[in-house]
């Protein structure tokens, strides 16, 4: 529907078309910056908590 | 057929019951870099033609190369990480689908105390100098039937290593709990169902009828401890049980679960196969229990294989497991060494001798690691599978597992739950579409992610847009 057809549109109508005619695009990555162990990689057991870990 | 660039994906709008709605009201689309994992989610609330934004292939374009590096350097690094030792063959357990061979597990033999120790100066040696400990995880069979040596070790080496115990706990009791939390040790105890009938069926013992009771005992007593996992293995039998014994573990305060599909290595096991699409089924109902009580209790529980399939999608050099990626960890990230000092590149090849890269009395880690079975692994990547060079979520999926597919007469193929994987890995990005990741993970987890990239389009006007790049 062109913008013109809206023209004379009821406001609310407008703004409910142009909501129905939303698209949202996410996309994100995020990378480990350090894990309780340290280890970028942890096979199955939890992360004993990095205060309680020995040094 | 090389196959390189960006798929496009539907991500149906499921039922509970695990069927798609006919109605859709609201379009999850997906748009995926096979090979590195490139990711963009488009919603729309019409039923009008897809849509790619012009900010998302911007981003794409000037991001695809670092995400190829990090995935290339992520799936052939060498690094090794963790070392598994299985200090005894022996088990008092006989759980019918157990992958370490019957002979074995009966006959077989145990690390004296100076074997034991030796082992761990050589590792300690091998990771001297290096920023980060290695954890060792003592395993397969039943470590604690030698629990005095493993414990003793654990006091000595403590400086040294990370530990893990993988247990069915029989053996467990409040001196050994204790011993554990003191030390910090992570714990992995099975549980196969929520009730004794049929999780005895499965975690079967001679001597004590089953581990239902002992286990559901040091669960309590471990009262919430960080780092306590329950491995569940899910088979035909207890299948449909698993949504209900996420909630028992829940009530329990127990942090993880890992819910895995049998492992069809031993012939024993094939007889337990579950049926792909059941277990899909009853894996997300499982899922969605968790994520259930993430947001509506004081504390999570984590389905840490689902988690790390998350990851992979989110944050895939930050993933913990390393099934679901090809190479696998096996003689990569990690190796076992067996009772009776074989290094072989994963647990799940115990009984298939022409694994083993040498022997940790005589031979060095390095040996292994450049031996023909190591390599041999190392080599089995996706692309080089039928059906998995093609398939879109290949590098999520990674294809599981070489040693089962092995005994099936050939590694090079795709995984035998191919189909389970495929739905729980378009769930995972449904879950994503919904911003439920967060459920997903531990909050520790969470907090230590960074963002590499975000993209957040509304798709308003562009004088109203709001996006962050970067």
């Amino acid at each position: 529907m062109s913008n013109k057809s809206l023209n004379n549109k009821n406001p609310r109508e407008v703004s409910a078309k142009k909501a129905d005619n939303e698209v949202k695009t996410t996309s994100y990555r995020l990378k480990c910056a350090k894990t309780a162990n340290g280890l970028s990689h942890y096979v199955m057991y939890g992360d004993v908590d990095k205060k309680q870990a020995l040094l | 057929m090389e196959r390189k660039g960006l798929s496009y994906f539907n991500i149906d709008k499921l039922e509970n019951n695990g069927l798609a709605s006919d109605s859709q009201s609201q379009k999850n689309q997906v748009l995926l870099d096979a090979d590195n994992v490139f990711w963009g989610i488009t919603k729309s609330n019409n039923n009008s033609d897809a849509l790619i934004s012009r900010e998302l292939l911007s981003l794409y374009e000037r991001v695809k190369g670092k995400c190829d590096r990090e995935m290339e350097d992520f799936r052939f690094s060498t690094e090794l990480t963790a070392i598994y030792i299985d200090p005894t063959d022996l088990c008092n357990a006989d759980c019918p689908y157990c992958y370490v061979p019957v002979k074995t597990r009966k006959y077989g033999r145990s690390m004296t105390q100076e074997e034991l120790d030796s082992i761990l100066q050589k590792i300690a040696k091998y990771f001297a100098g290096r920023p980060k400990k290695a954890v060792i995880i003592f395993h397969a069979s039943e470590p604690l039937l030698v629990k005095d040596i493993i414990f003793k070790a654990i006091e000595r080496f403590k400086n040294n290593f990370y530990f893990g115990i993988q247990t069915n706990g029989l053996l467990l009791e409040d001196k050994e709990i204790k011993f554990i939390k003191d030390n910090n040790v992570g714990i992995g105890i099975s549980l196969d169902a929520s009730n004794a009938v049929l999780n005895n069926r499965l975690r079967f013992s001679a001597t004590h009828g089953g581990n239902f009771k002992k286990v559901i005992r040091a669960i309590d007593s471990f009262n919430g401890y960080e780092g306590l996992n329950v491995i569940t293995t899910i088979t035909k039998l207890n299948v449909r049980n698993l949504p209900v014994l996420v909630r028992l573990l829940h009530k329990k305060k127990v942090p993880c679960v890992l819910i895995n599909p049998v492992r069809l290595t031993q012939k024993n096991a094939r007889f337990l196969k579950p049926d792909d699409k059941v277990m899909a089924k009853y894996f997300i109902e499982a899922v969605e229990e968790a994520v259930r009580y993430s947001k509506t209790s004081k504390h999570k529980i984590i389905i840490g294989n689902f988690a790390n399939i998350i990851l992979g999608i989110i944050a895939p050099t930050a993933r913990r497991l390393m099934c679901d990626i090809s190479p696998c960890g096996g003689g990569r990230c990690f190796l076992t060494i067996t009772a009776c000092g074989d290094m072989i590149p994963c647990g799940e090849f115990i009984g298939l001798r022409e694994f083993r890269g040498g022997n940790i009395f005589k031979d060095s880690i390095d040996q292994a690691m450049a031996s023909e079975p190591f390599k041999k692994m190392r080599s089995r990547i996706v692309e080089d599978i039928a059906e998995c060079d093609l398939c879109t979520f290949r590098n999520i999926c990674g294809a599981p597992c070489p040693a089962e597919l092995h005994a099936f007469g050939n590694m090079h193929k795709k995984a035998v739950f191919c189909e389970f994987y495929k739905e729980i890995i378009n769930y995972a990005f449904k879950l994503i579409a919904e911003g439920k990741e967060k459920y997903l993970l531990r909050k520790e987890g969470f907090a230590n992610l960074n963002y590499q990239y975000k993209l957040e389009s509304d798709g308003l006007p562009s004088n109203r847009q709001s996006h962050k790049i970067g």
